[in-house]
């Protein structure tokens, strides 16, 4: 992670202010809304008697830190592209209420946010078949029949696999977002042959791609006051769903003939 | 009889879709359960609203959502976790994907259609009218799954606090 210092004074405390930096950038990349950060950051730095003010935009954070003798450092930090993290942000929001109950020190702070960090994610085989399914019962929810449904969960399969193996080669996230829909959706057309209800599986097998996270944070954000980012990030989200419609598009201009309007 | 099987067809398939969904972003296995359940009810309750009220699929969803909103704020606190960790999956059986497809599909209909003036018109009411129920019902999920957090903004952030502060 880069991160570059603008230190006005080198103070004993530098390697705290370090710490909070990368916790807070850290935070940001897993999609956590702009408040809950500052609560967490805030909470950690109370416990060591500290304040901290903080402006995020959508690529970097500016944090300022000041002590009880009003020495004020400044610390930037770049905000990683990553993938959002349910399980970091709820371990890293425990870890601060960790911090201000039992006054954990320094190195217990950052060997807890080391072990949270190279903690592994959820099992992407049990992440597929999870995804998978729960596509096929969107289907159903809109009314699909049960060849439909499983369709969808095979367009499913073939368009989340991509998506993951073409970001694991640094793709866009753009040009990632448009072929995983185009193949997702291409393959779900295959149901116009098996007679089954072809515009609800081509609808329903791209929503698995559909940025929930950046989405409703980007409005929680907006709402409460974070425009900067708010902003940013509900723009981010408007840009990948425009990608969605776009892989959708390519198919329906290929199969637009055999569907009913 | 009739509406228990209606029910049980659509709170499964939600709870399950949500479930799915939140594998996703990574959750914490002990939050997949409630977001099933979330996920579900919610589904359930936009279902019964839209069926026994006749309410429309906008309004039907800001019902559906807030009470999303507010079990989360009951549940996070059992299992420890953020509400944005249960509601933001909780939500997402609600998106309207056919209004999404219909506007896109409209939308291709509506460039291809130059040659007539009628079709060109019917295509783009058609896209206009498809894209505002998508972003309506989009709005009314966050603006509902969120409202418990602006009401309870202090209980939402110490949902993830195991123990009684020693400090205060």
């Amino acid at each position: 992670m880069s991160l570059s210092h603008l230190k006005i004074d080198n103070s004993p405390k530098s390697p705290f202010y370090d710490f909070i930096a990368e916790y807070v950038s850290y935070m940001l990349a897993c999609g956590v809304h702009t408040a809950r950060v500052i609560s967490c950051a805030t909470r950690i730095c109370e416990a060591n008697d500290l304040r901290m003010r903080l402006m995020t935009t959508s690529r970097s954070v500016v944090l300022s830190i000041t002590d009880t003798d009003g020495n004020c450092e400044t610390r930037v930090m770049a905000i990683e592209n990553q993938a959002p993290s349910f399980r970091v942000n709820a371990l890293l929001s425990r870890l601060s209420w960790q911090a201000y109950d039992e006054g954990l020190r320094l190195d217990e702070l950052r060997r807890e946010f080391q072990r949270i960090k190279a903690s592994p994610r959820f099992p992407f085989p049990w992440v597929l078949t999870l995804v998978s399914i729960a596509n096929a019962c969107f289907c159903c929810l809109f009314g699909g029949d049960f060849m439909s449904c499983m369709v969808v969960a095979v367009a499913t399969l073939a368009g989340f696999w991509l998506k993951r193996t073409l970001t694991s080669h640094g793709i866009s996230r753009y040009i990632v977002f448009v072929l995983s829909s185009f193949t997702s959706s291409l393959i779900a057309s295959v149901s116009i042959l098996l007679n089954c209800n072809a515009d609800i599986a081509i609808a329903t097998s791209v929503l698995f791609l559909i940025p929930g996270v950046v989405l409703i944070s980007g409005m929680v954000d907006t709402a409460d006051g974070h425009i900067l980012v708010g902003v940013s990030r509900l723009i981010d989200a408007s840009l990948l769903i425009l990608c969605i419609a776009i892989g959708l598009a390519f198919t329906l201009l290929l199969v637009k003939n055999s569907l009913i309007y | 009889m009739s509406l228990i099987i209606d029910i049980i067809h659509d709170f499964f398939p939600a709870a399950v879709a949500a479930i799915g969904f939140g594998a996703v972003s990574d959750p914490s296995p002990r939050s997949l359960l409630p977001i099933g359940l979330l996920g579900g009810t919610g589904h359930l309750a936009r279902y019964l609203l839209m069926t026994f009220l006749d309410a429309d699929i906008v309004t039907a969803t800001l019902g559906g959502s807030l009470l999303i909103g507010f079990l989360t704020l009951l549940l996070a606190a059992r299992v420890h976790q953020p509400l944005s960790c249960l509601y933001i999956p909780a939500l997402l059986p609600m998106v309207p994907g056919k209004y999404a497809y219909k506007s896109v599909y409209s939308l291709i209909l509506f460039v291809q259609s130059t040659h007539s003036s009628d079709e060109h018109f019917r295509y783009m009411m058609a896209f206009m009218s498809n894209a505002t129920i998508t972003f309506m019902v989009i709005a009314m999920l966050a603006a509902g799954a969120t409202l418990p957090y602006f009401l309870y903004r202090d209980r939402s952030f110490s949902m993830t606090r195991q123990r009684h502060p020693k400090k205060q």
